[in-house]
């Protein structure tokens, strides 16, 4: 055993001289730089906005009622981790697994809605990713936003199967607290993106 | 109870709300999400008017969820230096590139 470590890492390998959890810092850390890499992708499209020598251009495609309701699930679900996180901390497992579920379920449903958003603009309206500036811009960033949430929904589920398993307690709180910091995010991005790319005219 | 509870757990950085407060959050976020969208079919509003309150309401929203469901309210200045600090650089590559491209949204065109 090192002596040199303090006495909070004796007792837990995690926690540091800090006296913080090290996995929630890498945590922070990660998601401090995702920032920084959808700030390049928003600052991009907004760089290209109304620049398109050809259409079609954001108002021919949107369909902003489809798009709000996606921005309302994804913050439902944001709500619907919370909780999950609350019922784990009163080690009440199977009602955390239910409110991951739905975080989930959530999550998978804002994905097949963009899913179906992309193939209504690649089929229907003519939008592709080298069609324009708007269409290499626009897939780029919500691409990518949404392969952060397919990760999320991915994630939750793995945690759903071992809180059901019996493999998660209150002492996993930690973990289960760092999978929703990284939801809460993806949610962050949307309201972003939402109000950026969707709303403003 | 639970608020004491969050104080408790905010000296070791683990702090968090009360399901109240949850919920109460989840409400402030679904109003002002209708707020953003209703603003686009009022007639009239001009248009600086208008992306100004839609970046407004979009920041309330952000921080909402960053200072009670991400618990960085209650968390330690280690974990908001990590999160603001990048945030920050993030905001300053926004606003370079659209300087670089000549595309401020919030100005008349002969200004940009």
């Amino acid at each position: 055993m090192d002596h040199a470590v303090g006495a909070h890492a004796v007792h837990d390998p995690n926690i540091g001289n800090t006296g913080l959890d090290h996995r929630k810092i890498g945590m922070w850390i990660f998601l401090g730089s995702d920032c920084m890499f959808f700030g390049s992708l928003i600052g991009t499209y907004l760089s290209y906005k109304g620049k398109s020598l050809s259409g079609p251009g954001p108002h021919d495609v949107f369909n902003i009622p489809l798009t709000s309701y996606s921005a309302a699930l994804l913050l439902a679900s944001s709500l619907f981790m919370v909780l999950a996180l609350a019922k784990l901390d009163e080690n009440r497992v199977k009602a955390a697994a239910f409110w991951l579920f739905l975080t989930a379920a959530a999550g998978l449903h804002f994905v097949l809605n963009q899913v179906y958003e992309f193939y209504t603009f690649a089929m229907h309206e003519g939008l592709r990713l080298s069609t324009n500036l708007f269409g290499s811009s626009f897939f780029v960033l919500t691409g990518f936003h949404g392969a952060h949430v397919t990760g999320g929904v991915l994630w939750l589920s793995i945690l759903v199967v071992l809180a059901l398993q019996g493999r998660i307690d209150r002492r996993d709180y930690t973990k289960v607290e760092i999978a929703g910091l990284y939801w809460h995010f993806v949610d962050i991005v949307w309201i972003a993106i939402f109000a950026i790319i969707y709303l403003i005219p | 109870m639970a608020e004491s509870h969050a104080v408790a757990h905010a000296a070791q950085g683990t702090g968090h709300a009360s399901i109240k407060t949850y919920i109460n959050v989840a409400v402030a976020l679904t109003i002002l999400t209708a707020i953003e969208v209703a603003s686009l079919y009022i007639p009239g509003i001009p248009n600086w008017l208008l992306v100004t309150a839609l970046i407004v309401m979009a920041a309330l929203k952000f921080f909402l969820v960053v200072g009670f469901f991400m618990h960085l309210r209650y968390d330690s200045n280690i974990m908001r230096a990590l999160f603001v600090g990048p945030l920050i650089i993030a905001i300053a590559i926004i606003l370079a590139l659209m300087a670089l491209f000549s595309a401020f949204i919030l100005l008349p065109r002969h200004f940009s």
